[in-house]
């Protein structure tokens, strides 16, 4: 698989097979980084 | 940052009680989505709310999951790294009047604060007090303590071998995996072609594949 292909695959949360390591732990630090849930954020006029 | 700070008189507000799913709304940029985003950007600039609010919607969980992947968690949680991210899009809201379109699409300019906040953070040695979450009421849905653990510390290594490579490798892999920026948007904000960013993330998969099996060999 392409570099740009597995990156593009990761960026979309899509699971990437292969041994791969540094696949592997980019793998997991995004599921880190998506495991708490974002805050949305609206806005209001000031006061 | 005061309300007076705030140009555009608005304030973004963190509402807790309304929440997104993290893992939702990744996906890579198409040449449509970025006339759209050019023209929400050229609304927003001129002080459309609404505008504004949309512009803010889309580019926010980029700048959050760009700020977590940089700064990590702090006691187990990504309070302070959410924080900065918060601080990012102040910024962002504080700077739209003074903004001009100078051919760069808006996240190059996002992306360029948010660095330079990560920065900033990364400089401060203030590691204040962390607020936990409420004690929830039911049983936790998420996964139990040994794989959250496991997760853990696979994503600290990441961070670490992250860290060891040069500042625009780092920063591309991040922006092009964590933010979801897609080779062209990430060439933006770095200010490369996208050709150029597709032999540099080739380089740096290559550079951070190294570092870790050297790594398991230490």
């Amino acid at each position: 698989m392409r570099t740009d292909a597995v990156l593009d695959a990761l960026a979309r949360r899509e699971p990437v097979g292969g041994t791969d390591a540094a696949v592997r732990l980019l793998g997991a630090l995004v599921v880190d980084v998506d495991s708490q849930r974002l805050s949305s954020v609206s806005i209001t006029p000031s006061t | 940052m005061t309300t007076s700070t705030i140009a555009t008189g608005i304030m973004p507000n963190v509402t807790e009680g309304c929440v997104a799913d993290a893992a939702t709304g990744v996906r890579l940029a198409t040449r449509s989505d970025e006339s759209d985003l050019r023209e929400l950007t050229s609304l927003a600039v001129q002080g459309d709310r609404t505008a504004i609010e949309s512009l803010l919607g889309h580019l926010r969980p980029m700048v959050v999951r760009y700020c977590r992947a940089r700064l990590g968690r702090v006691s187990g949680q990504y309070h302070i790294a959410d924080d900065v991210a918060q601080e990012v899009c102040i910024a962002v809201l504080s700077a739209l009047p003074r903004y001009r379109d100078m051919g760069r699409p808006f996240a190059s300019f996002v992306f360029g604060i948010a660095s330079h906040k990560v920065a900033d953070a990364l400089r401060s040695s203030v590691r204040s007090a962390v607020p936990t979450q409420d004690l929830p009421d039911g049983p936790d849905e998420g996964p139990g303590p040994e794989e959250t653990v496991v997760r853990y510390i696979e994503a600290q290594h990441a961070r670490d071998l992250l860290s060891r490579l040069p500042d625009t490798q780092r920063e591309l892999l991040i922006l092009r995996v964590v933010s979801g920026l897609s080779a062209e948007e990430t060439g933006n904000v770095l200010g490369m072609s996208p050709g150029a960013v597709r032999v540099a993330q080739h380089r740096a998969l290559a550079r951070l594949r190294q570092l870790a099996e050297l790594e398991s060999i230490a």
